[in-house]
């Protein structure tokens, strides 16, 4: 009788949520799934088929492929720059006992608050032909013009300015955890506060970190907005490629096989990383 | 037997309580309903303040828009096909969308005698299921402040002096410039081996690509580009917003752009519909769509005039104005944007 009341609990509190995921996400997939294989007729929209035709097109095409690579370079350098600047903001924060220690939280998460559009529009004013980095090399310092538009260093910074929060908000929450105890043991030990992070704190917060990591990538590999309105057409990556098939002609089932390649390829990646963390420090 | 997790009961009532916000908020249908797929922005605007609220209300005519791209607009038609009953009594699409779902027996055909103003469209515009709402021809478009010699054929555009000074538009692709370099290597739109040769040429030009048809105005401005290859209705735009250019008709000929309408064959109110087609080619509706877009009338009896008719005035002679061959453009679309994204973008 305590089993079933247990049972049924269970079911009552996981019960909404998996349908709301089974309804929103897994069907829509297996939807997309299905079109992925269909062929594809520019008057006909889908003919029903089971093809890789779609597949292949993206495999057997070296174009297609380098637009894989740069979504993937991109997304490295965006993780790492966003773990080197993020982990010694995160873990300032997070040992700050400062009263001010809220207001810099709030801070680290205001550009949360604008959406991810507005904020690359910001940048847009800012790397422009006639922004204000243009305006301030060729009146202030003449050093010629500067027009940073359209270029993968402008789409790398426009990302970072996204995921940055993320990281350091997922990175303080994994140094809050860490007993501050231990590092004031190692310092007793007569450990400098560098070998004290690096020796006790880094391996500890290591799973975090990964997961900040993890997250960081994913959000980069799935960027549309900034890669379309800082990388300009000649600037491709695989969500606005994905766009590309599916709005330039309506070709659903080209678009879903991108898809589901653009989510592999991040499943992949995402799983290579906890092959790469050592098993003993990975999050459990 | 122990009692169900879920009784049969319990889950007819939770069914019932979250249909509930559906089944009361179904009110009685009005009169004559109408929904209208479209484009959002200005022209959902003008097709209320110039249709829906002027002539279709009078009429006893609700008008409900449907705002979203054309894509998925045109896709929705597709995925409908087999419902009795569709969403949509109108969809708002471009002239090469139109064909297409003509094509795929997808929309009604005309009937004069339901649409009594089709007499009145222009019969270069005419097609068998696609009303003609508004067209605009490609041209060369010039800051009139610094280009004291305009281009006069998309040829000259290839002069070294142009070099990183022309901008055109890249949505996925760009069809009507690879008919406009067809015209001009061959005299017709669908050549598309040499249109592509001498694209590449131009894009070697230092080619400027913009996303958005918006993007040219400031890029205008700001000096980044002299000259455009877009639609004359988008100078007239402009230069309403105070961007000094004009447009110039190439010499080969302008490659014509037509939005449109059409009927889906399972439209819930074809009544509404055929009246909201008559109702988009009078003369008030179609002077107020070229006085606010500077898109050209498609029908013979909305002489423009004042300032919105000096803009949109020919030059004379009377340029050349060549419609797009459909079909043919239908069928060679995926391989022209795929070339596009490949040897025009990435080049």
């Amino acid at each position: 009788m305590a089993e079933q009341r247990e049972a049924g609990a269970a079911l009552a509190l996981l019960g909404p949520a998996s349908l709301m995921m089974l309804l929103m996400l897994v069907v829509p997939l297996g939807f997309l799934a299905r079109d992925s294989l269909n062929r594809y007729d520019p008057n006909e929209l889908m003919i029903a088929a089971v093809t890789s035709a779609n597949y292949l097109r993206f495999f057997e095409d070296p174009f297609y492929w380098n637009v894989l690579v740069t979504t993937i370079r991109v997304s490295v350098i965006v993780t790492v720059v966003c773990l080197a600047l993020g982990l010694p903001m995160a873990w300032r924060l997070a040992r700050s006992t400062s009263r001010w220690k809220s207001a810099l939280v709030v801070l680290t998460v205001l550009p949360l608050f604008i959406g991810s559009t507005t904020r690359t529009a910001g940048w847009m004013i800012l790397f422009a032909r006639g922004g204000m980095l243009d305006i301030l090399s060729r009146d202030l310092l003449h050093a010629g013009t500067v027009n940073l538009m359209y270029s993968e260093p402008a789409v790398i910074a426009g990302i970072i300015a996204i995921n940055l929060p993320f990281t350091v908000l997922t990175l303080q929450s994994v140094f809050e955890g860490i007993d501050p105890r231990l590092e004031e043991a190692a310092a007793s030990m007569g450990a400098a506060p560098s070998r004290a992070f690096w020796r006790i704190v880094f391996p500890l917060a290591l799973p975090g970190v990964t997961i900040a990591a993890v997250l960081c990538f994913i959000l980069c590999m799935n960027a549309f907005a900034t890669p379309v309105l800082l990388g300009g057409p000649r600037f491709q990556m695989m969500a606005p490629l994905l766009f590309w098939a599916f709005n330039s002609d309506n070709n659903w089932p080209f678009a879903g096989a991108i898809a589901f390649i653009l989510m592999g390829t991040t499943l992949g990646l995402t799983g290579l990383a906890n092959l790469v963390i050592p098993r003993r420090y990975q999050a459990r | 037997m122990p009692s169900p997790i879920l009784s049969r009961r319990t889950l007819l009532a939770g069914t019932t309580l979250l249909a509930a916000p559906a089944i009361l908020s179904r009110r009685s249908p009005a009169a004559e309903q109408c929904v209208v797929g479209t484009w959002g922005g200005d022209y959902a605007r003008l097709l209320r303040e110039n249709i829906d609220d002027p002539i279709l209300k009078p009429a006893g005519i609700e008008v409900i828009q449907d705002v979203g791209d054309e894509v998925p607009r045109a896709s929705k038609l597709y995925a409908q096909k087999k419902l009795p009953r569709g969403t949509e009594d109108i969809a708002c699409l471009g002239a090469l969308n139109g064909y297409r779902v003509t094509d795929a027996d997808l929309v009604e055909p005309l009937d004069e005698a339901k649409v009594p103003n089709l007499k009145h469209v222009r019969p270069d515009l005419r097609m068998p299921a696609f009303v003609p709402h508004i067209y605009s021809a490609q041209v060369l478009v010039y800051n009139t402040e610094v280009v004291k010699d305009p281009p006069q054929s998309l040829g000259d555009l290839l002069d070294p002096k142009w070099n990183g000074k022309v901008g055109v538009l890249s949505q996925g692709g760009n069809q009507w410039l690879i008919m406009a370099a067809s015209l001009l290597e061959t005299g017709t739109t669908t050549d598309f081996d040499k249109a592509k040769a001498f694209l590449l040429k131009l894009n070697a030009n230092g080619l400027r690509l913009y996303a958005e048809t918006d993007a040219f105005a400031p890029a205008f401005k700001s000096g980044e580009i002299n000259v455009a290859v877009i639609w004359l209705a988008r100078s007239v735009m402009w230069q309403n917003a105070g961007v000094p250019v004009k447009g110039a008709f190439p010499k080969e000929g302008a490659v014509l752009y037509v939005s449109g309408m059409v009927l889906p064959k399972n439209a819930p109110d074809k009544d509404a519909a055929y009246k909201y087609m008559n109702a988009l080619l009078e003369p008030s509706a179609q002077q107020g769509f070229a006085a606010h877009m500077g898109y050209l009338p498609t029908v013979d009896d909305a002489p423009l005039t004042g300032k919105v008719g000096e803009q949109l005035a020919f030059p004379e002679p009377a340029p050349k104005l060549v419609s797009p061959d459909y079909p043919v453009l239908s069928k060679a679309i995926p391989d022209l944007n795929d070339w596009w994204l490949k040897s025009i973008q990435h080049g």
